[in-house]
This record gives C-alpha cells, structure tokens and sequence, in this order.
C-alpha cells in the first residue's frame, strides 16, 4: 500500500505548466498552416502558401543557408576545442585546471548584449573578416561552454583503466584515445554538439550586432519580417525549426535516453 | 600519480591539451579588453571612427541618466520577480519527474521542456505575440465567451508571461538535476513514521533540495537579467529592459565607446547578483554536503 509520494496540487500545477509550456510550440505549428493573413477563429482554411513564400523569399533564402553553414562550422569546431580542454580538465594534473574550467564557462553567464558589443568592437577595430567569419569566430566562443560541460560530465563517468589497459596492451596514446576513449564520448559529443549546434542556429542576441549586407542569419530575418509584416510565414518558418527540434529529441532518446542526456548538459 | 593514466605516464601532464581552449579564450577575452578599451575612447559623430584620449566621460553619462538607472533597478527587479514565477511553477514539476516511478511521464515532461528549450527564442517570441495580440488567441477567445478582451501584449504581462515561459525550461531542468539525487526513501521515512506528506517534504526534501534550487535560480537569474528579445517584441519598446538600452544605443547613434561603457557597467552587476548567489550556494553547499549537487 505504497501512497502516492506526491499531491494532487503537484500534478495539478504539472499539467497546467506541461500545457503553458506545449502551449504556444503547438499553436504555432498550426498557425503556420493558416489560411487567412492573420488570425482567426475558426481558422479560414489550411494552405502551404506561407511556406512557398518563405522560401521564395530571398532574404530568407540567403538566411537559411548561412545560418545552417554558420552552424555547421562551428558545432565541429566548438567540439574539437572542447574534447581536448575536457580531457585536460577532468584527466590532467597541472595546475590551474579549475581555473581553466571556470574560464571556459564564463561566456555562459555574460549577457549576450555584451558578448555582441565586445566582438563588434574587436572586429570593427581590426577591420578583419567577413560578417559570416565573425559570427563563426563569436558564436564558437558562445558555444563552447554547453560542448565542454557535456564532455566533462561525460568524461567523469568514464573509468580511466579502460585507456590503462589499452595503454598496457602497447597501444600509443593516440591510438588508446582514438579506439577506446572517443567511443565512449559519443553521448557527450552528442548532447554537446546538439545543444552547440541549436544555441548557434538560435542566437539572436550577439549574431544582432555582427550581421551585415552580406551574411544575415535565421533570426535575425524572422525578426526584421515579424517588424514589417503581419502574416504567418514566420510561422511556416517555426514550424520547421520546431519539428528539427523534435526530430533531435528523438535522435538523443534513442541514444543516450532523455535523463542521462540532460546530466551530460 | 594520478587516478588518470593518462599524463602520469609520459612526461606532459595533459596541459598541451588546453592550447585551443586558451587559442579560443585568447580571442574571447581580447574582445573584452578592446572592449573595455573602447568605453574610454570617444566616437567622432556622425562617422564610425573612435578616437581618444581616454576618460571615463561615457561612463559619467550612463551613470548621470535617471532613465538608464532606473531601467537597470527596474531589470534586476524583473528578474527576480521572473525567477520566483519560475519558482512556483518549476519546482512542482521538477519534483514530480523526480518523484514519479513512470518513466513514461518523466520522459513526457522532459521532451516538452526540451522540445520548448529548443525551438528558439524568436520562434516563441513570435508564437506569443500572435496568442496574446489584441486580436489573438486569447482575445478571441475571450470575445466568442462575452467578456473584455485583455491587453496582453505591448506592456508588462506579456513581457512576464513569454521570458517565464523562455526561462522555466532551464530552471526546470536544472533543479531536477539536483533533485532526483535526492533519495526519496528518505521522504518515504519520514511518512512512515506519521509525518504527513506535506510536512515530510518541507522537513526533509526542501532543505536537501535548497542547493539545487539555489543553482538553478542563479542561472535563471543570469538569463533574465540579459533578457533582450522578449522585451524587445512583446513589450513593444515601451517596456525595455538594460539590454534594449545598449542595443538602442548602437542601433540609434552607433555610438560603440558609449554602448560599451553601458556594457561593461551592465556586465558587472551582473557579475555582481550572479556571484552573490553563487557565494550562497557555495555557504549552503557547505551546511548539506552530501546532497543536492548540481548534475
């Protein structure tokens, strides 16, 4: 006769926040298939027309494909910066190595407003590179924190004797890390770089300040659309956002399983 | 001598391996510098040039301005009210995913906090304009039912309903990290031997669960303080929090030397609040050592 080892109250305020939470993400799925210009209820009827003008808008267009390929950059990047400082981290023995992970984090507690600011001040001085190499050298420093914590908190799991025993067996050091260490990365090289990858293609805050003519990223656009106009191919846009963020909650399930994914956070 | 076999063996002891960290950081915190440089510099009008010598003029002139000093009370005021919200809402359902022996519905939870967490922040910022606008969702609802439509947008509430809405995922997901550690056998106990469970969970969950809840408040106080798009779209630049007032100060004069020292002043109150609470997590880490640790 084991009770219930939680009230009433906590699953009645648990499904109103489940609903506050799902709520607006679902609406905007099916706004994005909305006939009329703007909102009505009952809806006019369904069209795909705000995703044809989505697409056939340029800006959007040339949006969609740096975004991507500022993503895609730096999530291999950041990952690359972040398994050799996590190792450093959590298996060297040098000094300073607290240090260096407080360090690696702090771009996590400045507000991007001042991250944004501090890069368009260097590279406005320095007058070097494109806005498309700014984003990516700005959004790899952004990133990083979220790739190093998920392969530190990978990487306290691991039992070093496994490498040890590689080691004994006369496997080099490289060959140790690259057959028997990295394999069992995969979960915080993949809860890292999700989580690097959708900070990168989502960031509006400090990308606001280094877009130019040329480059110009996903929200950036959406917000300059959402200023100027009043219809939903913002949220023909959303939807496909949301639904690769539904497909890569699935992908880490079928991994690593939700919970443990979030301690590799 | 290490637990590590790994640079107890060959004459490094791993510290090569922080190179392109310190390259990445290196960059990271020359920004800064120039940055800092620059609040001291002046911006000639009209051009984008920046010329010394240096002063600490911009910093008098933020500081001079009521609007900027009331606006960052204002912003440090919001955040803690938006951490409370995250609270009330938060707690019970990182305490019932905890708690819960279905996996199916941890695992339902988690994927709505995940799935929000990452559809971005423009994507909801606008999802919220069009069901809280004055001829949205809500406000149709209201007028098919015969009551007064509400103004949600364009002020307050709807600035406060969308960053809750923005920030309960990381809190959430932060508590329940501390909190599934700790043991629920220990709640169990305490009913067993005729607590209530209302009074089991304020004798024993809370306390062991205060490091955790001071963990994630702390984060989520660190993101609503930098709340900038939110404010920006549902407050209708009428409710503009310190981001929007550096952002304004680029955007209207790109005055960069002024903007930065506003950044700089803003970074370290920030830094400030941010180091406090973490100093209180450290002080109650120190009381209950055992539990509650961050994940």
């Amino acid at each position: 006769m084991k009770a219930q080892p939680y009230s009433r109250s906590v699953v009645a305020v648990s499904t109103l926040a489940m609903l506050f939470l799902l709520a607006p993400v679902v609406f905007i799925m099916f706004y994005a298939f909305n006939e009329g210009r703007y909102f009505t209820l009952p809806p006019k009827g369904l069209t795909l027309h705000w995703f044809a003008n989505f697409f056939e808008n340029d800006r959007f267009r040339a949006a969609l494909q740096s975004s991507f390929g500022i993503a895609g950059l730096v999530t291999p990047t950041s990952l690359a910066v972040a398994v050799p400082s996590a190792i450093a981290i959590v298996r060297g023995s040098f000094r300073g190595r607290a240090l260096l992970n407080a360090a690696l984090l702090s771009p996590l507690m400045i507000p991007g407003v001042v991250t944004g600011i501090a890069f368009l001040g260097l590279f406005s001085q320095l007058d070097v590179g494109s806005g498309f190499w700014r984003l990516i050298a700005a959004l790899t420093c952004f990133t990083l924190p979220f790739a190093v914590r998920a392969l530190v908190a990978n990487l306290h799991g691991l039992d070093p004797a496994l490498e040890e025993a590689a080691r004994n067996l006369g496997a080099g050091r490289w060959r140790a890390f690259l057959h028997v260490t990295l394999p069992q990365l995969r979960p915080g090289l993949l809860a890292g770089g999700i989580f690097v990858f959708v900070e990168a293609l989502d960031n509006f805050s400090i990308s606001v300040f280094l877009t130019d003519l040329k480059t110009t990223t996903l929200p950036i656009e959406a917000y300059n659309y959402i200023r100027d106009f009043d219809d939903p191919t913002v949220a023909a846009m959303a939807s496909m956002l949301i639904t690769l963020a539904v497909v890569l909650v699935f992908l880490i399930q079928r991994v690593t399983g939700l919970d443990r994914f979030l301690d590799l956070k | 001598m290490t637990i590590a076999g790994y640079p107890a063996r060959g004459s490094s002891d791993g510290r090569w391996l922080a190179l392109p960290a310190l390259a990445v950081l290196g960059l990271f915190f020359t920004a800064f510098a120039v940055f800092a440089i620059v609040s001291l510099l002046h911006n000639v009008s009209g051009t984008a040039s920046i010329v010394g010598p240096p002063s600490l003029d911009n910093y008098r002139a933020v500081v001079g301005l009521k609007l900027n000093r009331d606006i960052t009370l204002d912003t440090l005021w919001l955040a803690l009210q938006l951490t409370g919200l995250c609270i009330l809402i938060g707690y019970p359902l990182a305490y019932l995913m905890a708690r819960t022996p279905s996996r199916t519905l941890r695992n339902l939870i988690l994927f709505a906090l995940i799935v929000t967490f990452l559809s971005g922040g423009v994507t909801r910022a606008y999802a919220w304009l069009i069901i809280l606008g004055n001829t949205g969702l809500v406000n149709t609802l209201l007028k098919t039912a015969g009551l007064t439509p509400l103004p949600l947008v364009h002020n307050r509430t709807g600035v406060i309903i969308s960053l809750v809405h923005f920030l309960l995922p990381f809190f959430t997901l932060t508590l329940f990290g501390g909190l599934k550690t700790v043991p629920a056998s220990l709640e169990e106990a305490a009913r067993n031997l005729g607590a209530t469970r209302l009074r089991s969970f304020v004798a024993v969950t809370l306390p062991l669960s205060v490091p955790a809840l001071i963990a994630a408040s702390t984060l989520t106080y660190a993101v609503a303080l930098s709340s900038f798009l939110f404010p920006d779209l549902l407050g209708g630049g009428r409710n503009p929090m310190a981001a929007n007032l550096i952002y304004q100060k680029i955007l209207d004069a790109f005055d960069i030397p002024a903007a930065a020292a506003m950044a700089v002043l803003f970074l370290l109150i920030a830094l400030a609040c941010v180091g406090v609470l973490g100093q209180l997590e450290r002080l109650v880490q120190r009381r209950f050592p055992t539990t509650g640790r961050r994940a």
